[in-house]
């Protein structure tokens, strides 16, 4: 019980940003307290105290945790119950209650208070100038765009930086693997993989032979990306060169054995099925 | 043009009309044309998940097609309906279309200002910047998979592989929603997720926190929001109220300063990539987003609406409204006996049944984002029943709420069936 219940606080400190200088939930605790001591109307005082009290309380509680856990069957997603406290909504409103004299004056410092407490949303890593109007990397477009998918879906061998975006844009692209090779929690780093990305010089033979397991049409490639021998010596033809990739179709592979592949592809992607939840 | 035509009737046009339906069975005051809006969404949601569910838990092939068409009917009729209940009310309806800005002072029209500041950036940063996150390899893709093959959740999102039904995901019928738009408006749905629906999902969220302000700041007296506003603007000053312990805290001029903090708050909050905060501006299009940043205030905001004006204090300046009202109505008021129904009870009864119907359109749609919400909510409506119930003093709290939370609860029983 002790152990689940440090789990739990470990889960509320890195919800709370309290490994990276993040101090929003100092306000809100702040907020909380101050409400608990000052608001008199009944169904405020519910909502906006004892709610969040009581939600604190069981997010805490060990015996809640295992309940939680148990029926939901997944223990990854507990953070989300901190989403019930809204402490925006509490924080906000304890802020002009307690600065009610002097509102402007009391929004004006804690607007300062909240830029210096919280992290810029936009400082984000992951946000960055958008390329189009499908927000997926320009790259991403342009090799699904180079791949003929008019006859149907092709099964294509992409290089792990695009395998996010590119049925984002075609879902008529299949590929043997996907996002779930690149999250360390899922545990699953299939054979082809492996030789695709984990290698600095690509094994072309091994690569070849394992991409036609998986009856793959296309292979792409990364312009700088090394390989002992070239790929055009194993039945491949470099079809197109876009945004520094390398498009290379497998000429051996007739119409019957891509629906063999796709087939194929269906039980493989059945057994490697993604686990229960997404973070 | 046409494309752009189609989002507006889907994303403007037809939940707005919708939204007039269960307004036809409130007070005057609440509607705006934002609450409207709002109403529309939750309820048009609503109605997309008792359509959807049996499409993709039964019709392996085709169930798109079916669900479009089926929704696509009743979408247009509740809007039709809605429309004609609205006009057939005409000046009754009491749809309050100007904005309150005639007798608003500047400094507060500055701080309105710099709200709208604040959203528009957000909105500007929405559109102009891209924000990367690994799940739209899922979510957006099932989206894509439906508008593109006519199946539902039959499809490995990842990599392409038929499979069978992942109850989990399937049950949150918020990507299929997304598909809907999208093959009504002839438009890819992930330019529909990046892009287009941050323009109405943020504002939206912003009206549910402009909503719990408008409660939050009101006069805790037998006057609503809305008469406090008019009765102001008549008087030419900013409505000053005194909360139960007699402070003088609930000002409408703090409505502006709460939505600034509140937009400061989503602009700072991403102190880690798990807070709603977080997920509201980088990842809106996604049901859980729109789950943590919409449909959970939107819960707080009917508790507050429904049990924050009903304190026997209030009750007493109702019935007091109401003995005057049959008095009036005794010695043959014309407007009074004809509108008697909506002005009972401070104009509520007449409200209730559109109140309590948008109450269950909201915790219906927590289940339309994401099954875990539909848990979620239910404990949340759960704890406020209790609580409520323990200020207030009456049990008949839990019961209402209950009930309330019944289609979520036969949303679970069917989740649970189908994992077994």
């Amino acid at each position: 019980m002790w152990g689940i219940f440090l789990e739990s606080v470990a889960i509320f400190k890195n919800y709370m940003g309290y490994y990276e200088n993040g101090y929003l939930a100092g306000i809100f605790l702040l907020a909380l307290l101050y409400l608990w001591m000052t608001e008199k109307d009944k169904c405020r005082r519910a909502l906006l105290v004892y709610v969040p009290t009581v939600l604190l309380a069981l997010f805490f509680c060990p015996l809640f945790r295992k309940a939680f856990v148990g029926i939901l069957d997944d223990s990854g997603t507990y953070y989300r119950i901190l989403w019930l406290l809204q402490m925006s909504i509490v924080s906000a409103y304890a802020i002009l209650r307690l600065c009610r004299r002097h509102p402007r004056i009391g929004a004006a410092a804690a607007c300062i208070v909240i830029a210096v407490c919280g992290n810029y949303v936009y400082d984000s890593q992951h946000i960055t100038p958008a390329e189009n109007l499908y927000h997926l990397p320009q790259e991403a477009i342009d090799v699904a765009d180079a791949i003929d998918t008019d006859e149907g879906a092709v099964m294509v061998l992409m290089p792990e930086e695009l395998i996010h975006f590119v049925r984002q844009y075609d879902t008529n692209i299949w590929m043997p693997y996907g996002r779930e090779v690149l999250i360390p929690g899922w545990d699953y780093t299939p054979e082809l993989y492996l030789e695709m990305e984990r290698s600095e010089v690509i094994h072309t033979a091994a690569l070849t032979e394992k991409a036609s397991e998986y009856f793959c049409s296309y292979i792409v490639l990364k312009e700088d990306r090394k390989t002992d021998e070239p790929l055009t010596q194993y039945g491949y033809v470099l079809q197109n060169n876009v945004s520094g990739y390398l498009i290379y179709r497998n000429q051996s592979l007739s119409a019957s054995a891509e629906d063999e592949g796709r087939m194929h592809s269906t039980n493989l992607s059945a057994r490697s099925s993604r686990p229960a939840s997404l973070k | 043009m046409l494309q752009v035509l189609g989002l507006l009737f889907w994303l403007l046009v037809v939940p707005f009309c919708i939204g007039l339906l269960p307004g036809c069975r409130m007070d005057g005051d609440k509607k705006t044309p934002g609450f409207l809006l709002l109403a529309g969404y939750f309820v048009m949601w609503a109605a997309f998940e008792v359509v959807a569910l049996p499409c993709v838990i039964f019709l392996r092939q085709g169930g798109f097609a079916v669900l479009s068409m089926v929704f696509m009917i009743l979408a247009i009729a509740l809007a039709a309906v809605g429309a004609v209940s609205a006009l057939r009310r005409r000046g009754r309806y009491g749809l309050c279309i100007g904005l309150p800005i005639g007798g608003m002072p500047w400094p507060e029209r500055i701080e309105w200002l710099l709200f709208l500041a604040l959203l528009a950036f957000q909105l500007y940063r929405a559109a102009a910047y891209t924000s990367f996150d690994g799940d739209d390899a899922y979510y957006v893709v099932e989206s894509l998979l439906a508008q593109r093959t006519g199946m539902m959740y039959r499809f490995l999102p990842y990599t392409g592989g038929s499979t069978a039904l992942d109850t989990r995901h399937a049950l949150a019928v918020f990507p299929m929603w997304i598909a809907f738009v999208g093959a009504k408006s002839h438009i890819h749905t992930t330019i529909l997720s990046h892009f287009v629906l941050p323009f109405v999902l943020i504002p939206l969220s912003y009206l549910v926190y402009y909503e719990i302000g408008r409660l939050l700041f009101r006069l805790p007296s037998g006057k609503t929001a809305g008469e406090d506003v008019r009765a102001d603007q008549r008087a030419g000053r900013a409505a000053k109220g005194k909360d139960a312990a007699g402070e003088e805290i609930f000002r409408r001029e703090n409505l502006p300063i709460f939505m600034i903090l509140m937009a400061m708050f989503q602009i700072f909050g991403n102190v880690s990539i798990y807070t709603n905060e977080t997920f509201f501006l980088t990842r809106i299009w996604q049901g859980k987003a729109v789950a943590g940043s919409l449909v959970i205030p939107a819960v707080l905001w009917m508790v507050l609406w429904i049990y924050g004006e009903t304190s026997p204090k209030h009750n007493t300046a109702d019935r007091k409204h109401n003995a005057a009202d049959q008095e009036r109505s005794a010695a043959g008021g014309e407007s009074d006996g004809a509108d008697k129904k909506h002005r009972t009870a401070d104009g509520r009864r007449g409200g209730n049944a559109g109140m309590w119907l948008l109450f269950v359109c909201i915790n219906m749609t927590a289940a339309v984002c994401s099954s875990m919400a539909a848990f979620l909510i239910c404990m949340l409506m759960g704890l406020a029943a209790l609580c409520v119930a323990f200020v207030r003093r009456n049990p008949w709290v839990i019961l209402q709420m209950g009930l309330v939370c019944i289609p979520n609860a036969v949303y679970m029983l069917v989740y649970v069936l189908l994992r077994k």
